[in-house]
């Protein structure tokens, strides 16, 4: 038997998702649109609830239209019509019960389209409450479809309405009076006969948005509307929109409702009590600080033991295999490429499920919108959404994801203008950098006032990256990404308890995708730098392989600034012979590679082995350091156990000339601030915009940055006479 | 220049008469319910003074200074 497949509409905060959840047993998979980001989930309806026929259930994105202004609605308009594959058999439109003035919007213009609808009319409960019931039956009856009354918080309801959904076929809906009155409609700019008359509505509406390449119109179609003026598409628009609440109203006043009972809010009284503290002009700045602060703390520390257990599982599993398998390349290919390219994905799932947790409960509880709204002010300022500040903030701890939590931002534009924003805030990864450079270069404890030399230099950084980020949001704004500003229109919804299932579900989707789709560009790029840093090998160095292997590891220690001092001190893990250029790696393609930088590094100040560090330093920052206590570890006498910081500070030409100065360390660091010297942040970048191009133009315009930046420290403080 | 809903006081109602403009910020306006005759109330400002907090059709719904001078009402 063919399934009956059904889509799922409904505005965002009615708990269509709760409601999705308890039709498939929250069995669903995660699927996108082409060359848009808006997901969709498709699951079976368990065989408890429907036992005889199969059905499948499409949960389209929450939207309050489907006017095709923006991806969600275009989605969700494009689905139901079949412009991309065959349309639902029944749409099954989730209704608040609560909040019908606003709600039964969607549910006109669901009944324009004509297709067989089922209302599940939810939070029954919460209207009720409010002193606003609903009769499911007079709504029923004034819709001309079924009504099922339903609480998706507890299931109560989901047998009536996929039984209602089943029989739907059989009965055929009436037509009904409101349903004759809208198909027959009274448009302004009637329909041209080759186009139907419903098509054409939204044809009509998407022009006047200027967004008629999301409605995908025909060569016929543009010809037909190109033969009105714009103002004329827009005036028939805008009465369209006007005609359709006139229908709500009426269908209000039919179910009993008065002019006076639709304009109140009762179900937001609670909600106003709670705001009078979470957006007060004062408290609600304080606690919006606090929240900020739990979330980037966790990011930050929380899941910091996590990722160093999975740290070890990894080098425990290396050791279980290298003890099996011996010494050899296919080992090393093993331990040093696969494994650790497997740690290096696994690392950023803590901070990933983290986040994706915060981030829904935030969202569920509808404390997400609040916080747009206290911050919108300064947001807008850059240009942006108020809802870009969490991921930007995220984006200090991991630029990973903090560009996975750019999905909260609806807009497009302004999503693609955050993500490229996030890499110039100064994660944790770069942290050590500053801090080895800091104390091995500058008189980091020297004081100025209460300040030490080493902490204002590290503020400044901060600084720097902070700035950078916003002129970088402010440019792409005014240039590549220009377009209207976004309607920032925004409903702070009812606060609501968030459901901890729907949540899990959430992050649980959020992480797998980040494993499977990015995850393989991560491991694969692991895999070609240890070929890269290890090959060919010297003959008589069999064991510059494992160094190398702890070098392109992710060392989690390396994230956590209260170990820094200690990692940067231990970063060199054997120190053998004293002559200059003789280490293993040097000789590796990676090596050579950094040899042949060299001419292009000098203006910067920087030799080969910055060069083989910065290489290295691609499979994640922090392996920088490890990379270059590589390159000095095997430098250096066999036994001695000075750390990388003194090598640094002592290290010299030739000539007896000190090899790292300030100005050469600062310049390094300017480098690091700067470049998006990050495999993991391009391969997520690639994921969330679908497509290589933004990848390559971050990368790209990072590094030129970062390198035109850094040559412009180093020679105007050459000129200023400093060394 | 008719009064707008940017000017409206704290707990003010207006009934919304027009939505100005073209474009897709005007149609989105006219589906989140500012149609002509919905009364309208201004629940809060932002800290920073912008956006503002408006009741319209049970909801609460948050525009930008700049949006909310696009709907012309008349203050009830």
């Amino acid at each position: 038997m063919t399934p009956l497949r059904v889509a799922l509409a409904g505005n965002p905060n009615v708990g269509k998702t709760s409601l999705f959840n308890e039709l498939t047993g929250a069995r669903h998979k995660v699927g996108n649109y082409a060359g848009v980001t808006v997901e969709t989930r498709a699951g079976a309806v368990v065989p408890r609830l429907s036992p005889t026929r199969p059905i499948t259930v499409l949960d389209l994105p929450g939207t309050y239209s489907l006017t095709p202004i923006a991806e969600d609605e275009a989605v969700a308009f494009r689905c139901l019509t079949g412009a991309e594959s065959e349309p639902p058999d029944v749409v099954a439109l989730v209704l608040d019960a609560a909040n019908l003035a606003r709600n039964l919007y969607l549910a006109v213009q669901l009944l324009e389209l004509g297709r067989p609808l089922v209302v599940a009319l939810n939070m029954m409960d919460v209207a009720a409450e409010a002193g606003t019931p609903v009769d499911p039956d007079a709504l029923s009856r004034a819709l001309g479809v079924p009504v099922v009354p339903t609480v998706a918080r507890t299931g109560e309801g989901m047998a009536r309405l996929v039984e209602a959904l089943g029989s739907i076929e059989h009965v055929p809906q009436a037509i009904s009076p409101l349903r004759a009155r809208l198909l027959a409609g009274d448009d302004a700019l009637p329909a041209p006969p080759v186009i139907e008359a419903a098509r054409w509505r939204w044809l009509v509406s998407a022009a006047a948005a200027g967004t008629l390449e999301l409605a995908g119109p025909t060569a016929e179609e543009q010809a037909a509307l190109a033969a009105h003026p714009a103002a004329a598409l827009t005036a028939a628009a805008h009465a369209r929109v006007i005609a359709r609440y006139r229908e709500v109203d009426a269908l209000l006043a039919e179910i009993g409702f008065t002019a006076a009972q639709r304009e109140r809010a009762p179900a937001m009284s609670r909600s106003a009590a709670i705001d009078r503290v979470l957006t007060h002009r004062v408290w609600g700045l304080v606690i919006f600080v606090g929240v900020m602060a739990t979330i980037f703390s966790s990011i930050f520390t929380w899941a910091e033991p996590l990722m160093g257990a999975i740290e070890a599982l990894i080098g425990w599993l290396s050791e279980q295999v290298s003890a099996a398998l011996g010494p050899g390349v296919f080992t090393d290919l093993l331990t040093q490429g696969v494994l650790a390219g497997a740690g290096n994905v696994l690392v950023f799932v803590p901070q990933i499920a983290l986040l994706f947790l915060l981030l829904g409960i935030l969202e569920d509880s509808g404390y997400m919108a609040r916080a747009a709204f206290l911050v919108d002010r300064l947001m807008a300022r850059v240009g942006l959404h108020g809802r870009a500040f969490v991921p930007l903030l995220s984006g200090y701890a991991c630029a990973i994801p903090a560009i996975l939590g750019t999905r909260t931002i609806t807009d497009p534009r302004d999503r693609l203008a955050t993500i490229l924003m996030i890499p110039f805030m100064s994660c944790s990864a770069r942290l050590p950098i500053y801090v080895l450079f800091i104390s091995a270069l500058f008189p980091a404890e020297e004081r100025v006032g209460p300040f030490t030399v080493g902490s204002l230099m590290l503020v400044g950084f901060y600084a720097l990256s902070t700035v950078s980020a916003l002129a970088a949001g402010a440019i792409w704004k005014r240039t590549a990404l220009r377009g209207p500003t976004p309607p920032f229109v925004l409903e702070l919804p009812p606060y609501r308890l968030p459901r901890l299932r729907n949540t899990l579900l959430h992050v649980y989707d959020r992480t797998a995708d980040f494993v499977r789709q990015a995850g393989t560009v991560i491991l694969a790029v692991t895999v070609v730098l240890w070929v890269l840093l290890s090959f060919p090998r010297p003959p008589d160095a069999p064991d510059s392989g494992r160094a190398v292997a702890e070098a392109v590891q992710v060392d989690p220690a390396a994230r956590a600034p209260e170990d820094m001092s200690a990692e940067t001190a231990s970063a060199d893990p054997k120190d053998t012979s004293p002559s200059d250029d003789d280490s293993p790696i040097i000789h590796s393609i990676g090596g050579r590679i950094g040899k042949a930088m060299e001419p292009v590094l000098q203006p910067m100040g920087q030799d080969f082995r910055m060069g083989i560090a910065i290489l290295g330093s691609f499979a994640a920052r922090e392996v920088m350091i490890s990379t270059l206590g590589l390159v000095y570890g095997i430098e250096a006498d066999d036994e001695n156990q000075t750390p990388l910081r003194d090598k640094l500070r002592e290290a010299r030409e030739p000539d007896g000339s000190r090899r790292h100065t300030p100005l050469k360390g600062l310049a390094a660091m300017v480098f690091f601030v700067y470049a998006c010297q990050c495999m993991s942040t391009l391969a997520v970048v690639r994921r969330e915009t679908r497509s290589w191009k933004w990848p390559l133009v971050m990368f790209v315009s990072m590094s030129a940055l970062a390198y035109a930046l850094a040559v412009l420290v180093y020679q105007v403080g050459l000129a200023l006479g400093y060394t | 220049m008719a009064f707008n809903l940017s000017q409206l006081e704290l707990g003010a109602r207006a009934r919304v008469t027009l939505v100005g403009g073209a474009g897709p910020l005007a149609l989105r306006l006219l589906e989140m319910g500012f149609t002509p005759g919905t009364v309208v109330v201004l629940v809060k400002r932002a800290p920073f003074g912008d956006p503002l907090e408006l009741q319209v059709r049970g909801c609460h719904v948050s525009l930008r200074k700049a949006e909310a001078a696009r709907i012309e009402a008349v203050l009830l």
